[in-house]
């Protein structure tokens, strides 16, 4: 096949169809809260044994307009973009492209039964926001000795 | 960090790259992008959430302007991924340049995640005004 079509990043174009797909035939089932995928700021969610690591990828968010708050087992991140402005835009400023999330956002993640609210730590380095939340040592993984 | 490192990882990078080109094409995310023109030239803002200043190549070869960069996350060992919208590190995105622009003195800047590039354009293809003399 000619480069001409692979020059063009046929991956990403993949991704996208794929997104639309899922868009089509809602995809899978998800937390009621967790919004449609796609949702500023993008955000993936791991755990080890110790914590649960959420990070949120939020670039250009000013971490003064970053509002992070645990309630009932509800995590929420919340924010505000500023739109980038062209610098010294005259009038004859023209748009080509707005494809970057402005304004308002706000994403809720359920967290599981052992974390821990008291033990959260919050980091906003590169444009990405990650959170550490400490599991209760009731539920950490243990040995049992059998006898 | 030392030289010898700094060197091994490009090393690695231009490895990494041609195994690409050659035969399986690593999967890169699209960053998003604004544009916007005016009479100075062109300003595009990218958005590449945790990269680096050295993480992230920007470059111009044959009109082409290459946007390619890695994002790292710190998180600690044995982290078990249970929920990604972001599956791939890996942001990628081309765009053509005319001929009016000079890429000699684009300008970039990496804050917080987010490129900044200004293009300006060649002088001689700044709009101007010609005065009209009447006699």
């Amino acid at each position: 096949m000619s480069d001409i079509y692979f020059g063009t990043d046929l991956f990403s174009e993949f991704d996208r169809l794929q997104r639309q797909m899922a868009s089509l035939f809602g995809g899978f089932p998800s937390s009621i809260r967790s919004g449609r995928s796609g949702a500023f700021p993008q955000i993936n969610i791991g755990s080890t044994d110790d914590s649960i690591e959420i990070v949120a990828f939020a670039p250009g968010v000013d971490p003064k307009n970053l509002d992070l708050s645990i309630d009932k087992g509800l995590l929420t991140i919340s924010g505000e973009r500023e739109a980038a402005q062209p610098e010294a835009a005259g009038d004859d400023a023209r748009t080509y492209a707005q494809e970057r999330f402005v304004g308002a956002f706000r994403r809720v993640i359920e967290l599981p039964q052992q974390a821990d609210p008291d033990k959260v730590s919050a980091r906003y380095a590169n444009g990405c926001l990650t959170v550490s939340i400490g599991k209760q040592e009731a539920s950490k993984p243990r040995a049992i000795t059998v006898q | 960090m030392n030289d010898t490192t700094e060197l091994a990882r490009k090393g690695e990078t231009a490895a990494a790259l041609r195994e690409s080109d050659s035969s399986q094409r690593r999967i890169t995310l699209m960053p998003l992008v604004d544009i916007f023109e005016n009479s100075h030239g062109v300003t595009l803002w990218a958005d590449l959430p945790g990269v680096t200043k050295d993480r992230l190549d920007v470059k111009v070869h044959d009109g082409t302007l290459y946007i390619e960069a890695q994002a790292v996350v710190h998180t600690p060992a044995g982290l078990r991924l249970q929920h990604a919208e972001i599956r791939q590190p890996h942001f990628a995105r081309a765009f053509s340049l005319g001929a009016e622009f000079d890429a000699s003195k684009i300008d970039a800047n990496l804050k917080d995640g987010v490129l900044r590039l200004t293009i300006p354009r060649r002088d001689e293809a700044r709009p101007r005004r010609i005065e009209v003399h009447t006699g």
